[in-house]
């Protein structure tokens, strides 16, 4: 770790403003950065940690029934009080182990959108709100490919509106060594349609495979899939699985997830 | 119970310590004001040093000293760490080139330590290890287990480190010649990074006006004094080594590394405590890897299923470099268990070694015994598939009988006691191998492939044979045993202080255990083989009757009596027409008061003229996900002969141990260098450790022949968990996948490559 200077505003306009050092880097729970930071891949001059905003921390219900969840709130959080949205808090009780979880952030994994990280999936599958100091970022908006998104510079994710599907479950294929998802669906069934959310497979990162909504919004069962092909064209292919594997993994994941979906 | 073994499940007493935050780990215990060292280490796996300038790193801030070869070199200490080698088939020595303590104009794999920078932080020598130039001009990598390729060493043409055989050679082509079956099988037995949970670490002290202490998490002091002493041109007596408490060693910290003799250097030459310690990575880079070694069996049978012959081939990866004792274990090693269990005498192995772009490889738990019984075993499996015998049922017919112990094996090890076949009996009822095909048939209900695994393992007990036992009895009423083991984590505090407790009726919690202080200790052999429990107790009965006599010619001068009037009964002296019933405890106060110190402290040193051979059977249950390709194991049974137990609750815990490194290596641990010879495997991102959650509630118990060899009747356990895991797993992997015409299976079974298998079948 390379020497930096920390600070910890307790207001997201303070934030904003140390944020607007070059060379700032916002520090949410550290799961990434904080390794990052230790073997020495990054040399931010100024840590901006945003753990210590209180109106960026917990779980409520909006007026439109979606679950919002501040940008600085720990999944073990999630976990615990986001039980409008059985499937939100599936997902959260399953990222990591107990110390991530209790450290990890809703705004801090969005704003990374690792490949294989869980929540771009929950976020993408429930049409979520991304919303920032600035402005709101529809989810279809906001995911632009492998950690990127449509955050400028300093901006921060204050908040994250979930609207609450009928029915939703979360499936992840864990790579065996970190556990992270190999492949992770998310499926979520809205009165309007299902929306179907996949990570850690493509090479573009979280992406929607329309095909699957489709035949799902037809008929919610498994075998609704059946007759569907996932090329493994574009998908990530490393050590732990070929692109061809991850591909047959969203089939079997997403066929799963609907059966389990409630 | 047996005599000698009081079979007590004792719970350990240094736990408290180690849980509580309050083991003394080398790194807890460096000295206040220690410097802190940090190693260079090449990025590049194979290569030519064009530049390197460490002159901007020598001016850092706070940087004590920056060490390349060549200022070693200047300094006139030893820079090559030296290795055993064997003989090859012709007659000539194993390849021997040298191997520096940093790079000598080359780098041959990622990870090789180039320069020793020390600081007086590690921030600051990490920074100046930036600053150091260092230019490298990249080699052809030679990453395959295979002969041949871009050569390493100038001094091993091809990449042969060495050309073994063991065994009748003629004999075994005639027999197979003749067999009425023939099976040849490929194993391959995947390569392994340790992970002991605490890494490498080591600091190094002047102590005295010419002295030198070198701590290090190591398992063994005295190799360790040696070295240090001979490299920096030292007597022995003036270099002090110990071990303080350590976190796993597993064979990997059995022997010495660089980093601790450039940090006993740097102490000596700065006149300063110098501390060095590995983080996680590093240690994946630097740590002697396991295993790696791809073999084909061939064995023999006739009419009958008998076996008539077998014969081994293997190619075993040395890395880089010769480490200290690497040469021996894929060959002499691993024949002494080469015809495990099997009443044969035509056996032949010929082992190649060969030099690769990758980390040194050497002894990891097992070391040699473990790889002999997966090939022997996976190959013992295949046979009966091929040729339609009950895999029980060939092993049965195949073992040696009771009543023909004792035994010599084909390799010449006297196996002394062992009922193989009860064994089998036992695992086969407690597996509950009658009710397995109904369990299939309901995993295959729910889509999943079940398959059933044995394996039938025997060990060989290595390390030194001898070990010396000290028991003083100290005046504040205490008493220290002085031993020559080490523990690593394993529980020796509890056991050798409980066993003497045992036989002298002095408590437990009066006697502490000293250790890995060779100061303290003039000899040992540290920890390794499965040899400690059986060598140490062994030492300490030889002491324990020493102190009997001793006190027992003391008593009867006291009480004028005739020395055979006075005995002991592993509590109390009795003497006879006396009331006096003293304890040991309080003869010891007798002979201080009457100025009889030469009573209060005894030392005995044993020899074993022979080694144990601890056996048992396996039996793996796996169940298969066909459509992501997850193994998981369902059931896990083990039946031990260790012979008498001295504390069955540990034993027991050294056998859940071995049993998760072994499906560790075969579910979830694999290790990828690309054709570079990059390591793609450099962290717990990508390294897959198993976790508990991989791993069944595994069925333990034992059926014991005691061993003759030893006086306690035991047999080691340390080791046998893993020998016995990875064929039993490999076994029913096989068996699961069978039915999908799957007629090679290959370590490790991680779900991708069980997907690949699974789907190429159905191709």
């Amino acid at each position: 770790m390379y020497e930096f200077e920390m600070t910890r505003p307790t207001t997201i306009a303070d934030a904003a403003k140390a944020l607007g050092d070059e060379d700032a880097q916002a520090l949410g729970g550290g799961q990434t950065l904080i390794p990052t930071l230790k073997q020495r891949l990054a040399m931010p001059s100024a840590l901006v940690s945003l753990g210590a905003i209180p109106e960026m921390k917990g779980v409520c219900m909006s007026d439109a029934g979606e679950v919002c969840v501040g940008g600085a709130t720990p999944h073990a959080v999630v976990a615990a009080e986001a039980t409008a949205y059985p499937g939100l808090a599936g997902l959260a009780a399953h990222i990591g182990d107990p110390a991530v979880r209790n450290r990890g952030t809703v705004g801090g994994s969005l704003a990374n959108n690792d490949p294989s990280a869980c929540y771009p999936a929950a976020a993408l599958a429930s049409g979520a709100t991304i919303v920032t100091n600035t402005r709101e970022i529809a989810a279809d908006d906001y995911f632009q490919g492998m950690f990127s998104t449509a955050l400028e510079d300093g901006e921060i994710i204050t908040e994250v509106r979930f609207p609450v599907p009928e029915v939703s479950h979360y499936e992840k294929f864990v790579q065996p060594a970190s556990r992270f998802a190999l492949v992770g669906v998310m499926v979520a069934k809205f009165a309007d349609g299902v929306r179907v959310a996949v990570t850690g497979a493509s090479e573009d990162g979280v992406y929607r495979w329309t095909e699957a909504e489709a035949a799902l919004s037809a008929s919610f069962s498994a075998d609704a899939l059946a007759d569907l092909a996932v090329s493994g064209d574009g998908m990530i292919s490393d050590l732990h699985g070929s692109g061809d594997y991850r591909a047959h993994l969203v089939k079997v994941m997403t066929g799963r997830a609907v059966a389990k979906a409630a | 119970m047996e005599k000698f073994g009081k079979s007590q499940s004792v719970k350990r007493v240094e736990d408290i310590r180690f849980l509580t935050g309050h083991g003394r780990y080398v790194d807890d215990i460096a000295p206040d004001g220690a410097l802190r060292a940090y190693v260079l280490r090449s990025t590049i796996a194979h290569g030519v040093i064009e530049a390197l300038d460490v002159a901007d790193a020598r001016a850092a801030d706070g940087v004590h000293m920056v060490l390349t070869l060549g200022d070693l070199e200047a300094a006139g200490v030893g820079v090559a760490l030296q290795a055993t080698v064997v003989t090859n088939r012709d007659g000539t020595k194993g390849a021997e080139p040298e191997r520096p303590l940093l790079a000598r104009d080359r780098v041959r794999f990622v990870g090789e330590p180039v320069a020793f920078i020390v600081a007086d932080t590690l921030a600051q020598a990490r920074d100046a290890a930036e600053m150091i130039e260092l230019e490298i001009a990249d080699l052809e990598a030679h990453v395959v287990v295979e002969p041949g390729g871009e050569m390493l060493h100038a001094e091993a043409p091809d990449n042969l480190a060495f050309d073994f055989g063991l065994g009748d050679e003629d004999a075994v082509t005639a027999a197979l010649d003749t067999a009425a079956h023939v099976i040849k099988v490929p194993v391959d037995d995947n390569r392994v990074i340790v992970n002991s949970m605490e890494p490498r670490g080591c600091y190094a002290e002047p102590e005295g006006a010419d002295r030198l202490h070198v701590s290090v998490n190591g398992q063994g002091v005295w190799g360790t004094r040696d070295k240090v002493a001979a490299m920096l041109g030292l007597d022995k007596a003036q270099v002090r080594a110990t071990n303080p408490d350590v976190g796993g060693g597993f064979g990997m910290k059995a022997m010495d590394y660089p980093e601790t003799l450039l940090t006993a250097y740097a102490a000596r030459a700065l006149g300063r405590a110098v501390a060095w310690m590995s983080d996680r990575s590093e240690a994946m880079q630097s740590d002697n890897a396991g295993r790696d070694l791809n073999s084909v069996a061939t064995l023999g049978f006739d009419a009958d299923h008998r076996l008539v012959a077998y014969r081994v081939d293997t190619i075993a990866n040395m890395g880089a470099y010769n480490s200290e004792y690497a040469q021996p274990i894929q060959t002499e090693l691993f024949s002494k268990v080469l015809p495990g269990v099997y009443d044969l005498q035509a056996v032949y192995m010929r082992t190649r070694g060969v030099y690769t772009n990758t980390t040194q490889v050497d002894a990891y738990r097992g070391a040699g015994r473990p790889e002999a019984i997966f090939v022997l075993e996976r190959a013992m499996d295949a046979a009966a598939r091929e040729m339609g015998v009950d895999p029980f049922e060939l092993r049965r017919i195949n073992f040696i009988r009771p009543d023909q112990f004792p035994y010599t094996s084909a390799t010449g090890q006297p196996y002394d006691v062992g009922d193989f076949d009860r064994v089998l009996t036992r695992v086969m009822a407690e597996a509950k191998v009658a009710g397995f095909e109904e369990r299939r048939d309901e995993a295959a209900a729910r889509g999943k492939l079940r398959g059933l695994g044995l394996c039938y393992y025997i060990e060989s007990i290595l390390g030194d044979p001898a070990e010396t036992a000290r028991v003083d009895f100290e005046e504040d009423g205490r008493v220290a045993i002085y031993v020559g083991t080490q523990s690593n984590g394993q529980g020796h505090e509890t056991v050798f202080a409980q066993f003497l407790a045992d036989h002298t009726g002095i408590p437990a919690d009066r006697i502490r255990v000293v250790q890995g202080d060779s100061d303290l200790i003039a000899k040992g052999g540290g920890t390794g083989g499965s040899r400690s429990v059986t060598v140490q107790n062994t030492a300490t009965l030889a002491t324990v009757a020493a102190m009997v006599e001793g006190f027992t010619a003391f008593l009867a001068d006291a009480e004028g009596v005739p020395a055979s009037d006075v005995g002991f009964d592993d509590e109390r002296f009795r003497i006879a027409g006396s009331n006096l019933t003293p304890t040991m405890l309080e003869v010891a106060d007798m002979a201080r008061a009457a100025g009889r110190d030469d009573l209060l402290s005894v030392s005995k040193r044993t020899k074993l003229d022979n080694r144990s051979f601890p056996n048992g059977a396996h039996v793996a249950e796996v169940e298969i996900d066909p459509e992501t390709g997850v193994v998981t194991v369902e059931r896990y049974t083990v039946i031990d002969d260790f012979g008498n137990l001295i504390n069955p609750m540990l034993a027991e815990g050294q056998v859940h141990g071995g049993v998760v490194q072994g499906l560790g290596q075969a579910l979830t641990e694999r290790v990828v260098y690309d054709e570079d010879g990059q390591l793609l495997t450099a962290s717990f991102m990508d390294y897959g450790m198993p976790r508990a959650d991989d791993v069944p509630m595994m069925y333990f118990d034992t059926e014991a022949t005691p061993s003759l060899y030893n006086p306690m009747g035991m047999k080691g356990c340390g080791e046998a968990g893993t020998v016995g895991a990875l064929a039993a797993v490999t076994n029913a992997v096989q068996d699961a996948v069978w039915s999908r015409g799957i007629r090679e299976v290959q370590m490790p079974f991680t779900p991708h490559r069980v997907w690949q298998m699974l789907r190429q079948a159905a191709a």
